[in-house]
């Protein structure tokens, strides 16, 4: 770009400094709080006193940082399943219906299945199940993404709104074994045996060990693995991978339903933790929708993934303390934030990978 | 049951599909020249509850439908800025439109929920035309903006297929280095149809705030419209006048379930109706994957693709 005599320009960069990959996440939170900021103070409210209040309720008090981590055990799995199909560039927007689906298939399973069993293999085939009905819910379009090269945005997110009403059909509108046989539309609980014990009285779940336990075995999985590396190759050039003799459709597909299963098995640790059953509620914190944002700010990194699920579980829950307060703050300004924050993250990953560069030139347009 | 009904679900569903038609043809624009825009939702919404907010505070129908233009063209500057300056992606930077249109739309309506609507736009009466059975009320008894909005699907099909300005577009999108050549600058072209796309998403947004919405409600409102009408853009071959037909189309499967749901036709569970416009759009889509469809249709080639020109 030539602006007058100054001719400005990105150059690559050869490596990125150390400081600029914190610097880059950091500046963007700061600017999106700034941004909220300014729509705070356009509404009449004090952005310090609703930032202290986010900030104590959601990372610095006992029972704020446990519930954050409650919240973030689900966001984490969304989150890996956005970075594991992101960074493979297949979009995958789905993991809010595959994490409900997982939902329904852990409970089914926590119902049906795992009545006579101890918690210690209840509770694996509750997840394992749960996992496997969230792939189940990306299979089509995996398939379809796979074999005929249909974009995989818009087929899994019509599959969200497709997955949103089955939630409600299996609560309101029908009377299966999910639902609980009284007049009062709710979920079936599932076996006692198929629940973890919440740590003390918080509400941090056990599910948070596998969730980060995962996140590091991905991240292992996806350096060292020769299926990792597949993936790597072809994330960076699709031709690179194929005349190497990988199998795009097979990379594809299994990419994809992996991701849809990561998703799945969030949707069933709410089940194992929290909730105990098909419950509505899921469908209004869109962890599935946050998981993407948590993946993108994350770079599609399995371990800053654990980072940023909990810097967002944290917003979220300090955010709905903001609704209660004394001076109510719509708990949208937490989704405001997210937003923002990655929109500003985007912006920076440029200036992360290339430097801009600004130089004098002889006439405007005559330099190469 | 009662004709009349689905005289009315036959007018609704052309309701719909102005929605439909504005917010797929600002989709189609912006990506004939190459740049995807999946922020569509976070548009709408930022459109309506603009419209809302304007209207309440100005009482003035004709400045609640146009202000929010604005709107659409300053979210389609960030976008334009990140995605076409920034080189970011844009797929992510679409999602991450909709999430921050989502928060901030449901931030600034919250002292504004319940409310009814504060200004409407009427329908107009064409007389005698009315009148004529079945006919009358589902093609003459709309709003101005409503036949506006089929001339701007005109428009816009003249446009790109009959101008010299809409060449550049189409070949900005497909092969933006031979534009370059020309001495033509991507950079501009993308600009400047990034934006109109914008205006036109937010358009959609206010129209479908004034015309449709009884009062504003986040959920209710857009109820996942914005994708619909990106899934239309691929099902009308990213041609405009086609848009029109397939809004159509797609505005009565989502107007169905909620005359089934009145008429208490109880043949399926309504959550299972509700479905039914998705599962359409998602066999559309199928339909049009298989590799005779995808000839015909021709989807920009270079859609989604930064234009870099040192990396030639």
């Amino acid at each position: 770009m030539i602006v007058g005599n100054v001719r400005i320009d990105f150059e690559p960069r050869l490596k990125s400094p150390r400081w600029l990959m914190v610097a880059v996440p950091v500046l963007s939170l700061v600017f999106a709080l700034i941004v909220a900021a300014i729509f705070l103070l356009a509404t009449g409210h004090s952005p310090i006193t609703a930032y202290g209040r986010i900030l104590d309720k959601g990372f610095l008090s006992f029972y704020g940082i446990t519930d954050t981590l409650g919240l973030a055990t689900p966001l984490i799995c969304t989150g890996l399943a956005a970075a594991f199909a992101f960074r493979m560039n297949l979009f995958n927007i789905g993991e809010e219906g595959q994490m409900y689906l997982g939902m329904i298939g852990g409970a089914w399973a926590g119902i049906v299945l795992v009545e006579s069993l101890p918690t210690l293999f209840a509770v694996p085939i509750v997840l394992l199940v749960g996992a496997a009905t969230g792939a189940m819910w990306v299979l089509v379009p995996a398939l379809l993404r796979a074999k005929l090269g249909t974009s995989e945005i818009v087929s899994t997110l019509l599959l969200n709104y497709v997955a949103l009403n089955l939630v409600n059909f299996f609560i309101f509108g029908s009377r299966t074994v999910l639902r609980d046989p009284s007049p009062f539309p709710d979920g079936q609980a599932v076996a006692d045996s198929a629940r973890l014990d919440r740590f003390g009285t918080t509400n941090t779940y056990p599910t948070l060990v596998i969730a980060i336990a995962l996140a590091v075995l991905l991240w292992v999985f996806i350096r060292y693995s020769n299926y990792g590396y597949e993936t790597s190759v072809f994330a960076d050039s699709p031709n690179t991978a194929r005349y190497a003799g990988m199998s795009a459709g097979w990379l594809t597909l299994s990419v994809l339903l992996g991701s849809g299963a990561l998703a799945g098995l969030g949707g069933a640790m709410y089940v194992v933790g929290p909730a105990g059953k098909v419950d509505p509620g899921l469908l209004q914190l869109g962890l599935g929708y946050a998981g993407i944002v948590v993946a993108a700010l994350a770079r599609y990194n399995f371990l800053a993934v654990i980072l940023t699920a909990i810097l967002f579980a944290g917003l979220r829950v300090g955010g709905a303390a903001l609704q209660v307060s004394s001076d109510p703050v719509p708990i949208s300004i937490a989704v405001v934030i997210q937003g923002a924050v990655l929109l500003f993250a985007l912006g920076g990953e440029m200036f992360r990978r290339n430097r801009l560069r600004v130089r004098r030139v002889a006439a405007a347009g005559g330099v190469a | 049951m009662n004709a009349n009904v689905w005289v009315l679900t036959f007018a609704d569903a052309i309701a719909i599909a102005t929605t439909l038609i504005l917010a797929s043809i600002g989709a189609m624009l912006t990506e004939r020249s190459g740049v995807i825009n999946l922020g569509v939702e976070g548009y709408l919404l930022m459109g309506a509850v603009s419209s809302f907010l304007i209207g309440m505070s100005t009482e003035n129908v004709w400045l609640a439908l146009f202000l929010p233009i604005l709107v659409g063209v300053a979210m389609a500057l960030v976008h334009a800025v990140l995605t076409i300056s920034l080189r970011a992606n844009q797929i992510v930077s679409g999602l991450a439109m909709v999430i921050f249109g989502t928060g901030l739309s449901s931030f600034l309506g919250k002292s504004a929920e319940g409310n009814r609507r504060p200004v409407t736009i009427t329908d107009m009466d064409l007389g005698a035309l009315s009148d004529i059975p079945f006919f009358g009320p589902v093609i003459f008894g709309h709003d101005p903006i409503t036949y506006v909005t089929w001339l701007i699907a005109i428009v816009a099909s003249l446009y790109l297929n009959r101008t010299r300005p809409g060449l550049v577009v189409r070949a900005t999108g497909d092969a933006p280095a031979t534009v370059d050549a020309q001495g033509v600058s991507v950079t501009a072209v993308r600009y400047a149809h990034t934006l109109m796309g914008g205006a036109f998403m937010g358009f959609a947004g206010s129209w479908f705030m004034l015309a449709r919405g009884t009062a504003w409600s986040q959920g209710a409102t857009t109820a996942g419209i914005g994708w619909i009408a990106l899934a239309l853009v691929v099902f009308a071959a990213w041609r405009p006048l086609r848009a029109v037909g397939g809004a159509v189309l797609f505005g009565f499967t989502l107007q169905v379930p909620f005359t089934l749901q009145a008429q208490q036709i109880n043949v399926l569970a309504p959550e299972i109706v509700k479905m039914l416009p998705y599962v359409v759009t998602l066999v559309v889509l199928v339909a049009l994957s298989t590799p005779r469809a995808r000839k015909v249709l021709g989807a920009p080639k270079m859609l989604g693709i930064p234009f870099v020109r040192d990396e030639r």
